[in-house]
C-alpha cells in the first residue's frame, strides 16, 4: 500500500517565547488577578489619612484581622465550593449543627479534642450526603437549602431548644491571644496557607479546580470528575463546620441558629475577591483580601464614628463596582486577544 | 501486511426495531487516515460511536492490531489505544496548556513532597513542550491559559492531547469529529498540516467531516455510508469530489450493491 502524504509543512512560526501577548493584555490579566490586592492597599492608605492616628497602628490591624476571621472561614468554605463548581448554602446550617454537636459533647463531659474531632467530622458527614445527592443530578442550590434547613432543626433538636452556653474549654481557640494575636487569626492563616498549597501544588486540587472548569474534559481524561465533585462538598462542610466551632470558641456558647448572614458575607467577600460563581476560577489568597476588605472598612468607618449601615452600604457599592470591572476587563481582553490572534495568523509583528 | 490498527466486520446496529448500520465492515491501518463521510443520518456517528465505545454494536466483531476486544465503555477503549477528539473541545478553559495536556498523567515530585500529592509542574510544562515539539505545533507558551488562545490554537491542545494518548510504543487510534468545524481557513490549514504530522508518526486516524476539500486535503482513503450502509471505500487517490458526493447522496450506485 502506499500512503500518499501530502508533505508536511515545516513549522515556520517562531517557537513563541511568552512576550507575544499585548502589554496592554497582560495589564488587563494583572487588574483581573490581582486588582483586589491593589484596591485593599488604596482602602488602607484612605483610611490611614481620613482616620489618622487611630487607623494604622498595630492593635487596630489585629482588631481588623480578628473581625475578618469568621467571615474569611466561612467565605474559604464557599471559595473552595464555588471554584469547584457547587455552590453550598448549607453552611449556617453546617456550623450551627457542628457547633451544637460539640457543645453536647463537651457538657456531656466528653474531652475537649473529641468534642472538636467529632465537631469536624459532622462537616465532614454533612459535605459527604450534600454531594451525594447533588450527584443524583438535583440542583445543588435546592439540595444544599434543603440540608440547610434539615440541619438547623437537627441543631436545635440536640441543644432541646436552647443553647449549650460556659463552652469555656473552647476559649485557647477563641478569645486567647498568642505572641498578641488572638488565636482565630492563626486559624485562618493555617487554613489560608493549606488551602491555597493545596489548590495550587498538589494533583488532587489542581484536579478539583480543572473539575470546576470543565467537569466533562476532566472525566474524558479517564478521571472520576464526580468524586472531585463531592471532594468539593466535603471541603466546603470541613470550613462551615471549622467556622461553627470558632463562634462557639468566641462567644463560649453553641447555638442552633443557624445565621443566613453568614452565607451572605461569605458570598459577599467571594463575589468582592472575583471568583467567578461559574467555577473553575479564582484563588483562595483572593477570598481572604475579600474577607479583609469588609472588615476594614466596618472598621475605619467605625473610628470615624460613621453609622455601621454605611459600611453595608459601601460594600454593596464595591461588589457591583467589581463586577463592571470584571465585565469591562473581560471584554476588552478578548476583543485585544482577538485582534493579535488575526495578526499572528497572518505572521504579522503585534 | 500487518493487522489494521482498527478493524470491524459486519457491524450492525440496532435501535429497537430501527436499524442504523447494516453490515459494516471498516479498517484503518497504522499511519492512514481514513474519512467517514455520509448524509446526516447516514450513520457516521453511530458508527463512531461504536468504535469508541459509546455504543455496543447488535453485531459484528471490533479487532484492534489484530486482537479480537468487546467495548463495554468508552475508558475501555480508551485503554486499547483508541482516543476522540470531539467537536466540543472539552478543554479546561482557566487552566493553561501544560495542565491541560497533563491532566490524568500529572508528574508528582520526587520524595516527600510527591507522596503528599505534590505536582512537578515544570517537568509537566518540559514534557508538553516536548510532546508538542514532535507534533510540529508549539503555537504558545505553556503557561497560556487555554481561554486566551484562538479557535485554531484551542482545536490544536484537543488534536494534542488525544494525540499524545494514543502515540505510546504501540501506535493507537485517532478519532476526530468535524475537527476544523469552527475554524477558518488558515486555521484548517494548520489542523491539516497536525493531522498529516500524526499519521506520518503512525496514528491511525478516523476523520469524520461534512467538509470534502477537508477530506480530499489529508485523507488517504474515504469510506462513503448512506442510510447504515457502506457504499464505497476508495483510495482518494482513484476517484474525484463528484463520485463521492454522489455516493453520499445516494445518485451514485454503492460498489457493493
Amino acid at each position: 500500500m502506499t500512503v500518499t502524504a501530502a508533505p508536511v509543512e515545516k513549522a515556520d512560526v517562531p517557537v513563541p517565547t511568552g512576550h507575544d501577548m499585548p502589554r496592554a493584555v497582560t495589564a488587563l490579566v494583572f487588574v483581573r488577578d490581582r486588582g483586589i490586592f491593589v484596591l485593599w492597599g488604596l482602602i488602607i492608605v484612605a483610611f490611614s489619612f481620613w482616620c489618622a492616628p487611630y487607623f494604622a497602628t498595630l492593635d487596630n490591624a489585629l482588631l481588623i484581622a480578628n473581625a475578618a476571621a469568621l467571615t474569611a472561614i466561612f467565605a474559604a468554605g464557599v471559595g473552595f465550593g464555588v471554584m469547584t463548581g457547587v455552590l453550598d448554602l448549607s453552611l449556617p446550617g453546617t456550623a450551627a449543627f457542628a457547633a451544637c454537636v460539640a457543645g453536647w459533647l463537651i457538657t456531656n463531659g466528653q474531652p475537649i479534642w473529641l468534642a472538636l474531632v467529632a465537631g469536624l467530622a459532622c462537616g465532614v458527614l454533612v459535605g459527604l450526603v450534600n454531594g451525594l445527592i447533588a450527584l443524583r443530578g438535583f440542583n445543588p442550590i435546592i439540595v444544599t437549602i434543603g440540608t440547610l434547613s434539615a440541619l438547623s432543626g437537627l441543631a436545635a433538636v440536640i441543644a432541646g431548644g436552647y443553647t449549650f452556653p460556659g463552652l469555656t474549654g473552647l476559649t485557647f481557640m477563641g478569645t486567647d491571644r498568642y505572641l498578641g494575636v488572638p488565636a482565630p487569626v492563626y486559624i485562618v492563616g493555617l487554613l489560608f496557607l493549606v488551602g491555597t498549597v493545596f489548590l495550587t501544588r498538589t494533583r488532587d486540587g489542581i484536579r478539583l479546580m480543572a473539575v470546576g472548569g470543565n467537569a466533562e474534559a476532566v472525566r474524558r481524561s479517564g478521571i472520576h470528575s464526580d468524586r472531585y465533585k463531592v471532594l468539593g462538598f466535603v471541603i466546603s462542610g470541613l470550613c462551615a463546620a471549622l467556622g461553627g466551632l470558632v463562634t462557639a470558641a468566641i462567644t463560649t456558647e453553641a447555638t442552633p441558629e443557624a445565621s443566613p448572614s453568614i452565607i451572605f458575607n461569605a458570598l459577599t467577600a467571594v463575589a468582592l475577591a472575583g471568583v467567578a460563581l461559574t467555577g473553575g476560577r479564582g484563588s483562595l489568597p483572593r477570598v481572604l483580601v475579600g474577607a479583609l476588605i469588609l472588615a476594614t472598612i466596618a472598621n475605619g468607618l467605625t473610628i470615624r464614628g460613621i453609622q455601621p449601615y454605611w459600611a453595608t452600604v459601601t460594600t454593596g457599592v464595591l461588589l457591583l463596582a467589581s463586577l463592571l470591572l470584571e465585565r469591562v476587563v473581560q471584554t476588552s481582553v478578548s476583543n485585544r486577544l482577538m485582534a493579535s490572534a488575526n495578526l499572528s495568523v497572518h505572521k504579522k509583528q503585534v | 501486511m500487518t493487522s489494521p490498527a482498527l478493524e470491524l466486520s459486519g457491524i450492525d446496529m440496532h435501535y429497537g426495531y430501527v436499524g442504523a448500520l447494516a453490515g459494516i465492515d471498516f479498517h484503518v491501518n497504522p499511519g492512514e487516515v481514513v474519512g467517514l463521510l455520509g448524509d446526516n443520518g447516514a450513520g457516521k456517528s453511530t458508527l463512531l460511536k461504536v468504535m469508541s465505545g459509546a455504543h455496543r454494536p447488535s453485531g459484528g466483531t471490533i479487532r484492534v492490531h489484530g486482537k479480537e476486544v468487546q467495548f463495554h465503555s468508552p475508558s475501555d477503549s480508551a485503554d486499547a489505544g483508541i482516543q476522540m477528539v470531539y467537536q466540543d473541545l472539552a478543554l479546561v478553559d482557566p487552566q493553561d496548556i501544560s495542565t491541560n495536556l497533563s491532566i490524568g498523567r500529572e508528574i508528582l515530585r520526587k520524595g516527600p513532597l510527591g507522596w503528599l500529592g505534590f505536582v512537578d509542574r515544570k517537568a509537566m510544562r518540559k514534557r508538553s513542550e516536548a510532546e508538542l515539539d514532535r507534533l510540529g505545533v508549539r503555537t504558545a507558551p505553556m503557561t497560556r491559559p487555554v481561554e486566551m488562545l484562538s479557535g485554531g490554537q484551542r482545536q490544536v491542545v484537543a488534536l494534542a492531547r488525544g494525540a499524545i494518548r494514543v502515540s505510546g510504543e504501540a501506535n493507537g487510534v485517532l478519532l476526530l469529529d468535524e475537527p476544523t468545524a469552527a475554524l477558518g481557513y488558515e486555521q484548517t490549514r494548520q489542523v491539516e498540516a497536525l493531522i498529516r504530522r500524526m499519521a506520518a508518526q503512525g496514528v491511525a486516524i478516523v476523520l469524520v467531516t461534512h467538509n470534502l476539500p477537508l477530506c480530499s486535503e489529508v485523507a488517504d482513503r474515504v469510506v462513503v455510508l448512506n442510510r447504515g450502509s457502506k457504499v464505497a471505500d476508495v483510495a482518494v487517490a482513484d476517484t474525484e469530489p463528484d463520485h463521492i458526493v454522489g455516493w453520499i447522496t445516494g445518485a451514485r450506485a454503492s460498489q457493493f450493491a
